[in-house]
């Protein structure tokens, strides 16, 4: 039997974890990106503000493919799905006989005025390897004043991420011997402090006792560099020394035909079970890409591959909304943990979660190109800490 | 006149209805309604928590058989 084509658009988490599950004596598999390097975004964290090298959070696409897998470094500027042909910038084309989209969300730095400039003056933690590094030069350099942290839209990558940043840059000043002088200012979208109430109500303590300065229906609007002022859509305004700004997430930038599996804001539509692009049973979509209603992250993308994974070979697997999402603070930790049927369920702040947080970014590598090793384990823990588990017999 | 908005935000959990609000908003013009739809409880309280933060204009809340249902006149936007 001639091998099933199957085409992966994107070499991120999901496209190439899924690329290393399909199992090559049934499958000829092909994994497209523009970049020849897979960066690890949580890793913008660990390089803006703790000055880790950035060296350390980037790999070629290539050393994390299993042998045999194709690699193709080039970049998708059509999918035409009912002709089942990808278009490549340097023009050439690929027939598959699946394809799946893994090709993350791109930010959009031009729908807010201001930040493309305040990007480049500062950096930020959620754009690039060298932006988060410009950050951490930027930020070490502080001696007083406000560094601000704030969203452009509500819906973003990794929830926690601009948390995650407020407390670590409090922990930077405070190594640095200038948390007194430097306020730490954190402004979200949302009610609360957190876009889960849950969750709001177990972090907001820890940000007042560390005398961090919050802020919410904070939706970014618009920068003003020289005034050092941001506006919000609220009609609010923040002043700021230096400012980081979360920027509106869009869908795939390449034609997709037709264009109504594309959502409104460019996503691509999907059954939010199986992954399957809409009105196509040879389409998938993974990850950010998707309109999926569960939050952008790296674990959607590794659960969601996964399904696909065994999709492909004739199981019927469903992804259930899981997330667990770690939110750190300086020295302790938490998992978001919800799916579809259950919002976010109460959790508390622990060391042995931080602890795991670093152990999930130190196995990360190994956790891409192996994961048959590490897929039980990480099955074992989804099982043990599912929500209806946790509600049932009570959380950690 | 202005336009109206309509957002369905039925069976979206927190904050999924605010977010789609806040979406809206930013398209929005002064003299523009939005109405919007949703289920989530959390809805009502956060949608009047808005509309003060804001300085727009709440023209109806109701709850309807599960269904929260508010039209917001937009005159807050900044020129």
């Amino acid at each position: 039997m001639a091998k099933e084509k199957v085409v992966i658009l994107g070499g991120g988490g999901g496209g190439a974890i899924l690329a290393n599950l399909l199992p090559q004596d049934r499958f000829e598999v092909t994994v497209v990106d523009k970049s020849e390097y897979h960066v690890f975004l949580p890793g913008f964290l660990w390089v803006a503000f703790k000055g880790q090298p950035k060296e350390k959070f980037r790999r070629p696409i290539k050393s994390l493919l299993k042998p045999g897998v194709n690699f193709v470094h080039d970049e998708v500027v059509g999918v035409d799905l009912n002709e089942r042909t990808v278009h490549l910038k340097g023009g050439g084309k690929l027939g598959y006989d699946y394809v799946v989209f893994a090709t993350g969300a791109p930010l959009d730095f031009d729908a807010v005025p201001g930040h493309r400039e305040l990007v480049e003056r500062f950096g930020d933690f959620y754009s690039t390897l060298e932006n988060a590094e410009k950050l951490h030069r930027t930020l070490a350099s502080m001696r007083e004043g406000r560094f601000v942290i704030a969203i452009a839209d509500p819906i973003y990558k990794c929830p926690p991420g601009p948390h995650k940043g407020t407390f670590l840059s409090y922990e930077l000043f405070k190594r640095l011997g200038v948390a007194d002088k430097v306020k730490v200012v954190l402004a979200v979208p949302y009610p609360h402090v957190y876009s889960s109430k849950t969750i709001a109500d177990v972090i907001e303590p820890e940000l007042e006792a560390r005398g961090i300065e919050t802020h919410t229906f904070f939706t970014v609007d618009s920068i003003d560099l020289e005034k050092h002022k941001i506006y919000s859509l609220e009609g609010e305004e923040l002043d700021f020394t230096v400012a980081a700004v979360v920027a509106p997430h869009t869908g795939p930038q390449y034609k997709v035909e037709p264009g109504n599996v594309k959502d409104d804001s460019g996503y691509i539509k999907i059954d939010k079970y199986t992954s399957q692009v809409v009105g196509f049973d040879d389409a998938y979509a993974i990850g950010d890409c998707t309109n999926a209603p569960t939050s952008k992250s790296g674990v959607t993308a590794h659960l969601q591959a996964e399904v696909v994974a065994k999709r492909l070979q004739g199981f019927d697997a469903r992804y259930s909304g899981r997330t667990n999402c770690p939110l750190i603070t300086d020295g302790k930790g938490l998992f978001v943990i919800s799916d579809y049927d259950h919002p976010p369920i109460p959790v508390r702040l622990s060391g042995l979660k931080r602890f795991l947080e670093e152990l999930f970014v130190a196995t990360y590598w190994s956790a891409i190109k192996y994961p048959e090793l590490w897929d039980p384990i990480f099955e074992a823990y989804f099982e043990a800490s599912a929500p209806e588990v946790f509600l049932r017999y009570g959380g950690w | 006149m202005g336009e109206v908005i309509k957002v369905d935000a039925k069976g979206m959990a927190c904050p999924g209805p605010i977010s789609a609000l806040t979406r809206a908003y930013r398209k929005a013009k002064n003299g523009d309604i939005i109405e919007i739809e949703a289920t989530d409880p959390g809805f009502k309280p956060d949608v009047q928590a808005w509309v003060k933060r804001t300085g727009n204009e709440l023209l109806e809340l109701t709850e309807e058989g599960g269904v929260i249902r508010a039209r917001i006149k937009v005159t807050a936007k900044r020129a």
